[in-house]
């Protein structure tokens, strides 16, 4: 089955060709929603299958197909398919949480008229190349459809490009990510120097690994980080995803469970060999993720509009993915074991569920409400009954409440990170970090659901509860939201079966029951600090939004006002990238515009200038008077011989 | 097999002939761009016959073996012109001439096509495109330097005319700035070919037979000429600072004009380089690496910021070009055979993302009545088939990956870090500055409110004969950024023939 993988990506990208391509007439249902449909779910027919195949200890590393790309003198870089277990994790996550996204367009964008068609091609476009960034087997390959990916998100989120703001958005986050994506290009680029190669079977090899010196293994993994730090909306490049809130809330669900954030964190998980090769770019991943994790918690604290705070509870999310991942490259190496990496990967499938569950149900209220600020909802739950309890489910995931997925996940990623502290020290403040944004998660997840669900109305509105086109995909993600977690104990569990992935990198790779895993996870006190803290949050939103009677001016005055200023505010990291851009690179360019106009080109007009007038001095030159020509003569030809006889002496002119 | 008709002189003759007809059409005024279509077709469509007869690896020609560095032409020709003066008429394609010679003969089409309304003296406008392509195509296929010359200066000269006779306000200041920047950059060119004709002392201007010789000539003398020709060639590329004719003659040029400029005239300076001044002069080349890279590499960065403060979309666009041909340049300055190929695959792609642009900024001028982008905005709404194709256009320039200009730039900073390391983080920053002028363009002009600042209710979208060359054009740019391999596999063998004064690149 492995060796059809590359067909998955073919099926959405003919939905999208025939979707731009074929008259309108022949589009039929909701302008090419039908195609839309039948391309995501014949590619998520395949994944399936070649899922299965991964499943039975199939993988398909290196040794596929390939196709020359380019060959200039002794270089050759060539294209192929790479298939293994963080690939077939992969392909479920964009498989399902894809398809489901494009059902739910169905009944999500049926009001959008005229725009659908473009919509429904950009979002096929958008799947198929996230396909094809998973099941590449060599770092240009994978930049190259990592750069479409870019491109699709900045043409949905400007979907709406008559609205300023989208269009605004959807540039910021494609120059923003550019600029990670540029450290990516560097990264591969010194790889390339080096191994001579782009695939990961050379570079993953022992002889590759060993043709990088050490200086440039930690600079060439921190550059690829690096573009994971762009497209994982990682600190200090985060700004640009609660500003991609702009386009329809469908590609916001896709964007963060699915496609472009996940994209980053695969791409960390996917340079592992490189990674565990140099332990200093592992703590700079695992700090930015930390960072990460507790600065968007912060702002999510506060946000009123319904998709920002989800927005900024990914950026928390993926920064426990991206810590993970750190922790699990320092456990990798001095530990032998892939507890953190699978750990990071199974907190990227449950988040995928749970956070297109949380923004499709947020895509449901918005929908009936017409509006995204929560000040002005409430009392919705009893209007929207499916979609508050789906949302409830969501958040109850989110916040770790077992034996919900979310809890298992985020268990696992603190664990990970504090058996790490035994090797540097710096871990123990991280797993803090961890800690306490699992705290304002639980807080801000529930605020968030009593605001929208509890309640009277606040404002004058006449819900209704989504069609069933939008509320099936509702309930199948809120099953999975409920149950993903458990693959942790099913067959050789999750663990062991990510792990594999890397198990060339460590030797001691071993299987452990069920019971093993469980005993392990209530036998250890950190998770019960993790769960009181958990608990605490809930019940603390529960006072401060649910139970009546409760004064929330306190936040607004003396440091709480400040802090709380300081947060809505975002931290004013946006201000300082609007004042950088606006200030700095536009005032710079404006000089050197000045620069060219009037010195450069001044300096080019001066000598037209004075070419014209040394014309008519010259031409008093030519006097007809033939002694002072001879004089002009003499005296040139001593010139010339003076500067023959000791200027430019041995004549080499 | 074609290979007893002399097919490169025939494509050359073409437009020739074409032009002489059109002039002579005498009140039959509305004929010229039929003929010219016809001439244009005809060289493009031969000019196909000829990349398809090309064979990717010349070394499996026979009789193509000549003296000195330069064996691998095929469709070689050569005759005596003036004996006494050792002049002959040699012309021969190679992988480095070919990819631009078929760009020479697409983008005449296309423009021609392009200009269909043109109804301002249509027969010196068509036949001077038909001028225009003839030097054009000359400059790419000479193995002479006389004849080189000769095509070099024929360019100029319809070119002068077309901005000064259908150029914008500004135009007389713009055409004779252009028409003497490049013509003092001519002279020094012609000096530099001078002094290798008399330095080599052969009696002949044959370009294989002076390489021979100059390959040997003296460390001081290789890095005088290498100079001159720097200048000559550099100032087409343009390379900064002598820049500053390209914006002006751009803003006033008609389009088909900026279209034939940017696409093709700026070609001709890094086809210069290559053909000529790298491979004759191994040794000036080297002594002037770093004076090529560091301008290389401000004419990326700083073209790239002036791009940002452009308020002109044309104006921009023109820009854009100096920073991207500065990737040519760059390429070059590595003197690997990797960043060679780089830069002659840039020239290709550049000619044709560039063509775009200017022709879509055409759109924009011709529908609104200015390119200011303060005055446009949420023009997609309106003309969403303009607002695609400019966005692909812009995309495509930016560098996005599967269209045409990713493989040279990634291959040019490849060969950048694999010579220089770490250095390669300064021009690697325009890169982000690059997807900043143009999404900020776009976002100004094409999205956001319809603006109310210009009369849009009779705004209409693009016509047939302006979409259908940018429609051609996009469809290769996408074909050559999925299968590079296409074209890059031509240039491979001739740049490594060029690279053998420098041991085997």
């Amino acid at each position: 089955m492995l060796e059809y993988a590359w067909m998955i990506p073919v099926f959405p990208f003919v939905a999208f060709l025939l979707i731009s391509l074929l008259p309108k007439r022949t589009l039929s249902w909701e302008d090419g929603a039908g195609y839309a449909i039948g391309g995501a779910a014949g590619a998520l027919v395949l994944s399936v299958l070649v899922i299965g195949d991964v499943l039975a200890g199939n993988t398909m590393v290196g040794d596929g197909p390939k196709f020359n790309w380019l060959v200039i003198a002794n270089i050759e870089v060539t294209f192929g398919i790479w298939v293994d277990q963080l690939t077939a994790v992969m392909l479920l996550v964009v498989a399902v949480v894809g398809t489901l996204v494009v059902i739910y367009s169905g009944g999500y964008m049926h009001e959008e008229g005229a725009g659908r068609r473009r919509y429904y091609a950009e979002i096929m476009l958008f799947i198929s190349v996230m396909y094809g960034l998973v099941i590449s087997d060599n770092y240009l390959q994978m930049f190259i459809f990592w750069e479409l990916v870019g491109l699709c998100s900045y043409l949905l989120i400007g979907f709406w490009y008559e609205k300023p703001s989208a269009a605004s958005a959807a540039k910021r986050a494609f120059i923003v990510t550019r600029v990670g994506d540029i450290m990516f290009m560097a990264g591969i680029i010194i790889l390339f120097k080096y191994v001579g190669a782009l695939d990961f079977a050379h570079l993953f090899g022992e002889e590759g690994v060993a043709a990088v010196p050490n200086d440039m293994m930690i600079l060439a993994t921190a550059l690829i980080f690096g573009g994971a730090i762009g497209k994982s909306a990682q600190f200090p490049l985060h700004e640009w995803l609660p500003d991609a809130m702009e386009g329809p809330t469908t590609v916001s669900a896709l964007i963060h469970a699915a496609t472009m954030v996940k994209a980053g964190v695969y791409l960390t998980a996917r340079s592992y060999p490189l990674l565990v090769q140099a332990p200093e770019t592992l703590l700079f991943v695992a700090a930015i993720g930390g960072v990460t994790a507790l600065i968007a918690a912060t702002v999510a604290l506060v946000a009123t509009d319904i998709k920002r705070v989800l927005a900024y509870s990914t950026i928390s999310q993926l920064g426990y993915m991206t810590l993970a991942l750190g922790a699990g490259g320092y456990l990798v190496v001095y530990a032998d074991t892939a507890g953190g990496y699978s750990a990071a990967l199974f907190h990227l499938m449950n988040h995928a569920f749970f956070k297109a569950l949380l923004f499709l149900c947020a895509g449901s209220v918005i929908h009936a409400v017409g509006t995204n600020d929560m000040r002005l909802m409430g009392g919705l739950g009893k209007k929207m009954r499916i979609t508050s309890l789906t949302m409830l489910v969501g958040a109850i995931a989110i916040a770790g409440v077992p034996p919900f997925s979310g809890f298992w996940s985020k268990d696992e990623v603190l664990a990970a990170v504090y058996s790490a502290g035994e090797f540097d020290s710096l871990f123990f403040l991280l797993w803090a970090m961890g800690i306490a944004t699992a705290f304002m998660t639980a807080f801000y997840m529930f605020r968030m659901w009593f605001m929208t669900f509890a309640g009277e109305p606040r404002s004058d509105y006449h819900a209704h509860e989504s069609p069933k086109l939008m509320t099936v995909p509702l309930m199948i993600l809120a099953v999975l939201a409920m149950s993903s977690g458990f693959a942790l104990f099913v067959g050789d569990g999750f663990g062991y079966f990510a792990g594999e992935s890397v198990a060339e990198l460590f030797g001691g790779h071993h299987h452990e029951s069920a019971a093993d895993i469980l005993a392990h996870i209530f036998g250890d006190p950190l998770t019960y600090v993790s769960l009181i803290l958990a608990t605490m949050g809930i019940l603390l939103a529960y006072k401060i939004y649910y139970l009546p009677g409760f004064d929330r001016s306190v936040f607004a005055r003396g440091v709480a006002g400040k802090l709380q200023r300081a947060l809505e505010n975002r931290w004013y990291i946006s201000q300082f990238y609007d004042d950088f851009a606006v200030k700095v690179v536009y005032a710079l360019s404006l000089v050197a515009d000045a620069f060219d106009r009037y010195v450069i080109d001044g300096m080019v007009n001066g000598f037209a200038f004075l070419g014209a007038r040394s014309g008519g001095l010259l031409r008093r030159a030519q006097s007809g008077n033939v002694q002072r020509y001879a004089v002009i003569i003499v005296v040139g030809l001593c010139l010339l011989l003076i500067f023959m006889l000791y200027v430019a002496p041995g004549g080499r002119w | 097999m074609m290979g007893d008709i002399p097919v490169l002189s025939l494509i050359i003759l073409l437009p020739v002939i074409g032009a002489l007809i059109t002039f002579m059409l005498g009140r039959r005024e509305s004929l010229a761009k039929w003929v010219a279509l016809a001439f244009s077709a005809a060289a493009f469509v031969l000019s196909l016959v000829v990349a398809y007869e090309f064979v990717v690896d010349p070394y499996a020609v026979p009789g193509t073996e000549i003296e000195g560095y330069s064996n691998g032409y095929q469709f070689y020709e050569s005759h005596v012109w003036i004996e006494s003066l050792g002049i002959n008429y040699i012309v021969g394609i190679d992988g480095i001439s070919l990819p631009l010679f078929v760009l020479t003969t697409l983008l005449c089409m296309l423009s021609v096509i392009f200009s269909w309304d043109t109804d301002r003296r249509p027969k010196e406008y068509f036949g001077l495109m038909l001028v225009l392509e003839v030097g054009v195509l000359g400059v790419f296929v000479a193995l002479d330097y006389f004849m080189f010359y000769v095509f070099w200066e024929i360019v100029l000269i319809p070119m002068y005319f077309m901005i000064g006779v259908w150029g914008g306000p500004n135009k007389d200041y713009a055409a004779i700035k252009f028409f003497i920047y490049t013509h003092i950059a001519s002279l020094a060119m012609l000096l530099a070919i001078m002094a290798m004709y008399f330095e080599a002392g052969l009696g002949s201007f044959s370009m294989e037979a002076i390489a021979g010789e100059s390959v040997g000539f003296s460390r001081g003398v290789q890095f005088a000429i290498f100079a001159a020709m720097l200048f000559g060639f550099g100032v087409k590329l343009p390379m900064v600072p002598f820049h500053t004719w390209l914006p002006d003659a751009h803003v006033e040029a008609p389009t088909a004009g900026s279209v034939l400029l940017a696409g093709l005239l700026l070609k001709m300076g890094g086809y210069g380089l290559i053909r000529v001044a790298i491979p004759s002069l191994p040794s000036g080349a080297q002594d002037m690496v770093i004076a090529m890279a560091v301008i290389a590499v401000v004419s990326i960065v700083y073209g790239a910021i002036l791009c940002l403060a452009q308020n002109d979309l044309k104006k921009m666009v023109a820009y854009s070009s100096i920073s991207h041909m500065g990737f040519v340049l760059l390429g070059y300055a590595t003197l690997g055979e990797l960043g060679v190929v780089a830069g002659v695959f840039q020239m290709f792609a550049h000619g044709l993302v560039t063509a775009v642009l200017f022709m879509m900024c055409g759109v924009v001028q011709h529908k609104c009545g200015t390119r200011l982008i303060p005055l446009l905005g949420g023009l997609a709404k309106k003309m969403p088939i303009a607002a695609a194709l400019m966005t692909i256009g812009f995309l495509a320039s930016l560098g996005l990956p599967g269209l045409v200009s990713f493989a040279a730039e990634f291959m040019v900073f490849a060969a950048v870090f694999f010579k220089w390391e770490l250095w390669i983080f300064v021009p690697i920053a325009a890169v982000a500055v690059t997807a900043a002028y143009y999404l900020w363009a776009l976002q100004r002009s094409m999205f956001g409110p319809m603006t109310d600042k210009i009369d849009t209710s009779h705004l209409k979208d693009v016509n047939w004969y302006e979409g259908i060359p940018v429609a051609v054009l996009v469809v290769l740019i996408a074909v050559f950024g999925v299968f590079p391999s296409l074209v890059f596999s031509r240039i491979g063998p001739a740049v490594e023939i060029a690279l053998r004064a420098f041991g085997g690149g």
